[in-house]
């Protein structure tokens, strides 16, 4: 369908051929291309900013909004703003009351998510110009915050060598041959299950020996892991939930509905809520391990209901041809029937995993856990930095959001893979 | 050999007990009601039910309530639940105003993110990847730090043509109270004013409707909006005479440090209620940008084929049917819009949250708190639902 | 519809992979965290101890030792200590992630006292009002020292017992100079920030309908309510006395602000332990009385070690439980800690008046405050001496 070439608008009137110029006609897709860059640059800015009066007027005022916008932001950051209560508190923010000098834990983990995240960019896609300038961005965000100010050397070095782990990953990973094959399904065997692999592992790195405990987790470490074992515990919860409440066993599908509609039925403050109040008779533990039961359970409701919906979607002609080739039930559902529906629900759980990642910023609202905005909270009551306020909140603001568009492009990129969303 | 009718057939051999389909079914149903209960009486047996009970919900609350509109309950001689209706009712209004304008910005960005101007395109694109990637709580606390920082300070109130103020106490406007007009009348008197605006307001329905139904039967336009608008207008401007003004509008005034007559938009319910808009607006455009896209082509080029202008054909051809399609998606970012307004507790609104934390902080019984705090967001989210299902019901009755 | 794939068959498998994943991670992470397990095991004990005495009622005699909080802090190394992380010189926290203020002061000397290490500390947070209690009731704090306010109602209803006051305020009113406002009785229908789920809130309603005026509030968090009354958002700031002064302090314009004399309530502020645990109640009382007592006779954390290697006189050895004069050591101290505990408070810290000097120093005056020492002043004497003029009084140690 797009490879055909567009059709002509009515309002679209080929342009009078240039002077001096032979008049050969071409279809039109093809005169274009044979015209001067400065011709057709020109002309997309007539059609795509000045078509008309009115267009002109809507491109005047947007342009007039978008300025306001920059120029705002420009003066913002660079002049009004007192940066160093970031820069100073660099630390605060970012790991808080881990022990210093167990930072190498942290400099391992964060090499070896690099490493997979290359690993599994180079096996299942490939970076664009756009993914390199978004890395080098990125990169440069994070150097400029730790060499400003000084005393980070280090730690400019240990974040550009993982850098280096994540384009090392990437460039093993990006020249194996990609046609389908039996190597080939083995590469995607071991990278998958590393990334199963990556979060207890990481969570062994961090916590295993020396004085580090769960409740040394702290800062924007703290979001880092509270969201991947909610998405995670989500969607492991939300399989069996989804599959309970299409059963068509009453009692089986009743409990799953009550529990996934009463969990979905509050807030997620209700029930960090519960987590302090009420949790403690129940399960009892610390308070970050309550903290991640109900990241997960709550995230397992909002996961069920997607994969209900894909269960749903799926044309009764699955089971049935399933039914006839005489698969049992458990062959059905393992092999036809979830792998559909987890394939079609992958964007909105892609959603749900932005969105709880987004919600991690609430721990420190209700809960005595500092995540990064409880963090940058403190630093805005030390001496200097009272004033300092917006400043704090727009760090944690663009930190959170670089996390989100990243996870954001790569379901987009997984979407097309997959070719979800074509009909 | 089967041409053998005489033969009978040998009885088939007895399924085992444990292959058939209604016993397995009937264990599988046992086992699982089994762990469920042994599940649920451990829950049980921890909570520690012996004190459950809602009698500490009729003590004296002892605490005041903040950002009460019309309501003025003082919570020192009230009883508890009755402050936590306070809270409900900051609650709805914040999900309500919030819910109204997203869905305002979510259609007016979704539309721009498809204009064919790039740059309005891309200002659109930038509203939407900077606020659904952003954590709501922050665009709240933001809004709210932004707001008591650049508004002025009260002694410096900005005064806008004379009847309102800003400063970062909040947005002072006129607003209309019962008056007792040329006729001295009591405050009551306003309410004969409404029941005849409401009886206008059905006739001009009942006018429009007619002259809709004309307009199908001849296929001559009848300007039935236009009718229906100005039979309304023009009634409620004669009655409003006839009954010698029995409403005046209230300006504000600023004496010293704060705000007298009008009414007061607090920072507290702007901060709120704009990120809360902001935040589903963003998701809402995404919706709005979705169904449009999904919509055959031909439609748009239909309508360009019967010469349409660009407005009509969003108004009249392309939004009417995008609408079935995203009302779903919409009534669930509604329903966030409920549950996110509990994010009040981070900025200083008194919102349900906020109240039924203060009274468990105050009586404990965290158990019975819960209960009523998830018993109201559901009531909410139903009602929501209830009135899009009312909505979907309608716009989908007419079949493509 | 296409058929499934490859593809998202092995997504599948992945998925299941990440599942028994998680299941292993949750088992390390249980097999690791042994020293939570031991606090969570001690938490049972004790929460079993308390249901079986619940269970069986002629045995609930109210008094009777219900935990062991010595013991458990012991077992376990560390003493979890809830304190305040937003608030300027009593509870914040710095660049490197450590928190530092007067509370966090006790909270070290009273490690040092029970663990004999004063960074063996883990501090939790406890910033929020509304859900202090509920940490401490938890037990996922050992101790509570967060500027909290000693009343009856939470000492009766709440599952808390207050130690000595460490700190002595009352709640007070921040205004802004120019304001003209010099009482609560100019404050008709002012627009007043008040922290939320604090005994502030209950006292500026209190005295509100005592003196007949109206009020508009406008609650929250304390860091936030205090954001909020300094951008000009409220007339008025109501907290404790100390909390307004060292939210002033810190700033640049802390010359337009004034705190009104008037103090409408009393606001001791102390260490809060659990219920039924006086064992654990004792040790936070001595080492405060303690420190008070050191500061009364003049030891200090630089002198402290000469002191104990040779004490002048024999209250001085009592106090640092060491033998005076080759004597018998003093046999003070509990069974599970040992009589030098005080000396090691104050070699961790330093006295009472070293620790206000350091953390508060002249943010919040001293002299002749409730916060000095109770010291008998000459007859003709108008001013106080250094530190003195209040009502600091340790309690005799023998």
């Amino acid at each position: 369908m797009s490879d055909l070439p567009p059709i002509p608008r009515p309002e679209q009137r080929p342009l009078p051929p240039a002077p001096g110029q032979r008049r050969i006609v071409l279809p039109p897709h093809r005169q274009r291309s044979r015209r001067p860059r400065s011709v057709r640059i020109r002309e997309w800015v007539r059609k795509n900013l000045f078509p008309s009066r009115s267009g002109t007027l809507l491109t005047l005022v947007a342009g007039t909004i978008l300025a306001g916008i920059l120029t705002g932001a420009v003066y913002f950051v660079f002049v009004s703003a007192n940066w160093e209560v970031i820069t100073h508190n660099r630390w605060l923010l970012f790991a808080g009351g881990f022990p210093q000098g167990e930072a190498w834990r942290l400099w391992v983990s964060i090499a070896i998510v690099f490493t997979l995240i290359g690993l599994a960019y180079g096996t299942w896609s490939s970076m664009g110009r756009r993914d390199h300038l978004f890395v080098a961005l990125v990169g440069a965000f994070v150097i400029f915050l730790m060499a400003h100010g000084g005393a980070a050397a280090w730690s400019s070095i240990y974040f550009l060598i993982a850098v280096a782990c994540l384009y090392g990953g990437y460039l093993f990973t990006v020249r194996l041959p990609r046609e389908t094959s039996t190597r080939r399904t083995w590469q995607q065997r071991i990278v998958g299950g590393l990334m199963a692999l990556s979060l207890p592992v990481v969570l062994l790195i961090l916590l295993v020996g020396g004085e580090v405990g769960p409740r040394n987790l702290d800062g924007f470490v703290l979001n880092l892991i509270l969201a991947p074992v909610g998405i995670v515990g989500g969607i492991v919860l939300g399989i069996p939930l989804a599959l309970g409440r299409a059963s068509s066993m009453k009692s089986i599908s009743w409990t799953c509905t009550a529990y996934i509609e009463i969990v979905r039925g509050a807030p997620l403050l209700g029930w960090l809520f519960v987590a302090l109040f009420i949790l403690d008779d129940i399960i009892g533990g610390d308070l970050i391990v309550r903290a991640m039961v109900v990241m997960a359970v709550f995230t397992g409701a909002y996961m069920a209901e997607y994969i209900r919906g894909a269960l749903q979607a799926l044309p009764r002609g699955q089971y049935e041809a399933a039914q006839a080739v005489g698969l049992t039930q458990t062959q059905r559902t393992r092999l036809i029937v979830m792998p559909q529906a987890l394939r079609i629900s992958i964007p909105p759980m892609v959603g749900q995993a932005i969105s709880i990642w987004k919600d991690t910023t609430l721990v420190s609202v209700i809960l005595p856990l500092r995540e990064l905005k409880g963090n940058a909270d403190s630093a805005i009551s030390q001496f200097e930095f009272t004033p300092d306020r917006i400043e704090a909140y727009v760090f944690v603001s663009v930190i959170f959001w670089i996390v989100a568009f990243m996870m954001s492009r790569i379901s987009q990129r997984v979407e097309r893979a997959q070719g979800i969303g074509e009909r | 050999m089967s041409q053998q009718p005489s033969t009978p057939l040998p009885p088939p051999d007895p399924v085992p007990l444990i292959f058939q389909r209604g016993f397995r079914r009937l264990v599988q149903q046992g086992a699982y009601i089994g762990v469920t209960a042994l599940l649920a009486w451990y829950v049980y047996d921890a909570l520690n039910l012996r004190e459950f009970g809602f009698g500490f919900l009729d003590d004296p609350a002892a605490f005041k309530v903040a950002n009460q509109w019309i309501t003025d309950i003082d919570g020192v001689t009230n009883n508890r639940i009755t402050m936590y209706l306070v809270g409900v009712w900051s609650s709805v209004r914040v999900i309500f105003v919030a819910i109204l304008l997203s869905t305002l910005v979510g259609v007016v960005v979704g539309v721009a993110r498809l204009s064919s101007n790039w740059l309005v395109a891309r200002l659109a694109m930038l509203y939407v990847e900077v606020f659904r990637n952003t954590p709501l709580l922050m665009q709240v606390v933001l809004v709210y730090a932004i707001f008591l920082v650049g508004a002025p300070i009260i002694q410096e109130v900005l005064v806008i043509g004379d009847f309102a103020f800003i400063s970062n106490r909040g947005l002072a406007i006129p607003w209309p109270v019962p008056d007792a007009g040329w006729w001295g009348v009591p405050d009551w008197f306003v309410g004969v004013w409404v029941a005849l605006l409401i009886a206008v307001g059905i006739i001009a329905m009942t006018v429009r409707r007619q002259r809709q139904q004309l307009e199908r039967d001849t296929g001559q336009p009848h300007f039935a909006n236009r009718w229906a608008f100005g039979i309304f207008a023009v009634g409620a401007l004669i009655s409003f005479i006839a009954l010698g003004l029995p409403v005046s509008i209230d300006r504000p005034i600023v004496e010293g440090t704060r705000y007298l007559e009008g009414i007061v938009i607090r920072p507290e319910f702007a901060a709120l209620t704009i990120g809360l808009t902001l935040y589903t607006g963003a998701f809402n455009a995404e919706i709005v940008r979705g169904s449009i896209q999904a919509l055959p082509r031909g439609q748009t080029e239909a309508a360009n084929a019967v010469g349409l202008s660009a407005y009509q054909r969003m108004t009249l051809i392309i939004l009417p049917q995008a609408l079935r399609q995203m009302l779903p998606s919409i009534t669930n970012q509604y329903l966030n819009v409920n549950k996110n307004s509990s994010l009040a507790y981070a900025v200083l609104y008194d919102d349900l949250f906020r109240v039924a934390g203060i009274i468990q902080n105050k009586a404990g019984h965290a158990l019975e708190m819960f209960f009523v705090i998830i018993v109201t967001y559901m009531l909410i989210s139903f009602l929501i639902s209830v009135v899009m299902n009312f909505i979907n019901a309608r716009v989908t009755r007419v079949g493509v | 519809m296409r058929l499934p794939s490859l593809k998202s068959r092995r997504f599948v498998s992945a998925l299941m992979f990440a599942g028994a994943a998680l299941l292993a991670g949750a088992l390390i992470g249980a097999c690791t965290s042994d020293d939570d397990d031991q606090q969570a095991q001690a938490v049972e004990q004790q929460q079993q101890v308390m249901q079986q005495q619940q269970d069986q009622p002629q045995a609930q005699v109210s008094g009777e030792p219900r935990g062991n909080t010595i013991q458990l802090v012991q077992d376990r190394g560390t003493l979890k200590c809830g304190v305040k992380q937003t608030q300027p010189l009593f509870g914040n926290r710095d660049a490197d992630g450590n928190v530092t203020g007067f509370d966090i002061e006790f909270c070290k000397a009273i490690a040092a006292a029970v663990l004999k290490d004063h960074d063996a500390v883990e501090y939790v947070d406890a910033s929020d009002a509304s859900t202090r209690f509920e940490l401490l009731a938890d037990g996922q704090i050992d101790i509570l020292i967060r500027t909290t306010t000693i009343t009856s109602s939470r000492d009766m209803e709440l599952d808390v017992d207050f130690a000595q006051t460490t700190f002595y305020t009352g709640q007070g009113f921040a205004v802004r100079k120019d304001s003209g406002i010099n009482s609560t009785s100019d404050m008709a229908n002012a627009a007043i920030c008040v922290q939320t789920g604090t005994t502030t809130e209950q006292n500026v309603a209190d005295h509100f309908t005592d003196i007949g005026l109206n009020y508009e509030p406008t609650g929250g968090l304390s860091q936030d309510v205090a954001a909020a009354f300094f951008e000009g958002r409220c007339d008025v700031l109501t907290a404790d006395a100390s909390d307004l002064a060292s939210r002033i302090v810190v700033r640049d314009d802390a010359d337009d602000y004034k705190i009104l004399p008037q103090i409408i309530s009393k606001e001791p502020l102390a260490p809060g332990v659990r219920d039924y645990d006086s064992d654990w109640k004792d040790v936070v009382n001595w080492v405060v009385h303690g420190l008070i007592r050191a500061e009364e006779i003049g030891l200090t954390q630089a002198n402290v070690a000469a002191m104990a290697a040779n004490p002048p006189n024999t209250e001085v050895a009592r106090l640092l439980g060491v033998p005076f004069e080759g004597g018998s050591v003093s046999t003070l101290g509990f069974d599970a800690v040992d009589a030098q505990f005080i000396q090691r408070a104050i070699a961790a810290v330093g006295n009472y008046g070293e620790i206000y000097d350091r953390e508060i120093g002249d943010a919040i005056e001293r002299d002749c405050t409730l916060n000095a020492l109770a010291r008998p002043l000459p007859s003709e004497a108008v001013d106080c001496g250094p530190g003195e003029g209040g009502i600091l009084y340790a309690l005799p140690y023998r």
